[in-house]
């Protein structure tokens, strides 16, 4: 009760200051909501190729990552070494720079798709971080249930496939959903390479209407939309597969 | 006298960087033994007890199973494995699986059963240890005494020739430790060959048929209980009254 008190009056505090800011500026900046709904399908068309290029970039994210996990905690000091450096050098790099190094770098080189520019730069710049929410994940795993695996005769990928991996996973799911929704974020500097994101087409929606605060006002509404549902659906999925 | 000893070791010996814990340590196990391995902290006997199962690589020395040699590759490893019960001091229950499941697993990873079949099998098992309405509860669920009575249950659904127990009692709360105790009990009375490391003299006293009393890394004397207790040893009454004082 107390609690819902509390956030009604939030809610009204954060309402009256977003009027009061709107109100202000359009008395310097005339605002024109009229001239968007006839531009939704380019905003429709942005926020396809938005989710379309995240949810690949993910599969292909936790696929190197899984790989980096696995290099970073196994026995090989070279493998150690390799995912060590791999996660060193992306974690260490603006992913709009590695966003321009591939398309323009590679991509001048070898004939390369901005699309799939820009999935491969998503994807080895979030591999590194899913790599390492995935290592911590492994390396959460009890040492004692592991060992339990190996008194009762298990072989090593047993002990992988039945006790660590399935903790592992379990773990990772809160870090994963966060990363997933920066992923979508982060995919916005895709723009940069004419790629037809929600980004690129509310840049272009503004230019063409000269609307370009409700461009982009319609924009940050998308995004927020966007990383709410996957927060919200993550959290639901977090419940279901919590180990109690 | 040879047919019925299931596990000699001889001379094992370990050392972790310059500290050397076991010094070429020897004993036999007949049938029906239940050997109490005693000693103050340090002694290696955790150590030697991990060393028979090589969760610890032994850097010397020879475990026999049935009269041969332990060979050190993965096959003899696992079947030897398979024929010995570890209980750990602190469970280890695999944590995201059922009681049920975590009793079922090496039935199904290690003698390629079916779930079904494996889970039926540990279902009787569990309830030996009068656990079988926790079946369906996740290990976190579960007092400590309930948890390393699930313990003894994974070790024993193996149908193992030995146990070994590791401080099965340590990690529990006073109250919980005679509900343990109970089930090792029984154990020993239903003719189990068990190796038990402890600080429990209750154990060593009422349970064990022979006592190894360990330090720095020897065994000191290898007795039975009732010599062991009216030892006159310097070495022996000191623990004994170091264990006391505690208690």
């Amino acid at each position: 009760m107390k609690r819902a008190v509390s956030r009604i009056t939030l809610g009204l505090f954060v309402a009256g200051l977003i009027w009061f800011s709107y109100f202000s500026v359009s008395q310097v900046y005339p605002f024109n909501w009229k001239v968007l709904p006839r531009y939704y399908k380019l905003f429709l068309d942005g926020l396809v190729t938005t989710l379309e290029l995240s949810v690949i970039a993910l599969g292909f994210a936790i696929v190197v990552g899984i790989v980096v996990a696995l290099a970073r905690t196994s026995h090989s000091v070279f493998l150690k070494d390799a995912g060590t450096m791999y996660v060193w050098f992306f974690r260490n790099m603006p992913l709009l720079v590695i966003i321009l190094l591939v398309y323009y770098g590679f991509g001048s080189a070898i004939n390369i798709d901005r699309f799939w520019a820009g999935v491969v730069s998503l994807s080895l710049f979030e591999g590194a971080y899913v790599g390492e929410i995935f290592r911590a994940g492994i390396e959460a795993v009890p040492a004692g249930e592991i060992e339990a695996g190996e008194a009762m005769g298990l072989y090593r990928r047993q002990i992988m496939f039945s006790i660590i991996f399935p903790q592992a996973f379990r773990i990772s799911i809160p870090p994963l959903i966060g990363q997933l929704v920066s992923l979508v974020k982060d995919s916005s500097l895709v723009s940069v390479i004419a790629l037809g994101d929600l980004t690129m087409r509310a840049r272009q929606v503004g230019t063409q209407t000269l609307a370009v605060f409700e461009s982009y006002i319609a924009l940050a509404l998308c995004y927020l939309l966007i990383t709410s549902t996957l927060s919200f659906v993550g959290r639901a999925l977090e419940r279901k597969m919590v180990i109690p | 006298m040879t047919e019925n000893k299931i596990l000699s070791v001889r001379g094992i010996s370990k050392s972790f960087d310059s500290l050397s814990v076991l010094k070429g340590v020897s004993f036999d196990v007949k049938q029906g033994d239940v050997i109490a391995i005693l000693g103050p902290s340090g002694a290696g006997k955790t150590t030697l007890l991990r060393c028979i199962n090589h969760l610890i690589t032994p850097d010397d020395g020879d475990i026999l199973f049935k009269g041969s040699t332990v060979k050190s590759d993965r096959k003899s490893i696992r079947f030897f494995r398979a024929k010995v019960g570890f209980v750990f001091q602190r469970f280890n229950l695999v944590s995201h699986l059922r009681v049920i499941d975590n009793v079922a697993l090496p039935l199904v990873k290690v003698l390629g059963k079916k779930w079904r079949e494996a889970r039926e099998i540990a279902l009787k098992q569990l309830s030996q240890v009068g656990l079988e309405d926790k079946a369906a509860s996740f290990p976190s669920q579960l007092s400590g005494g309930q948890q390393q009575r699930v313990g003894i249950a994974r070790a024993l659904v193996m149908q193992p020739d030995i146990v070994l127990l590791d401080e099965p009692t340590s990690a529990l709360d006073p109250s919980l430790v005679g509900e343990v105790m109970r089930v090792i009990k029984r154990l020993s009375s239903e003719g189990r060959t068990m190796v038990i490391v402890t600080h429990e003299i209750d154990f060593a006293r009422n349970i064990a048929t022979r006592v190894l009393f360990m330090k720095g890394g020897s065994i000191l004397k290898d007795t039975n209980p009732q010599e062991f207790f009216e030892s006159a040893s310097s070495e022996i009454r000191d623990f004994l009254t170091d264990l006391s004082s505690i208690v």
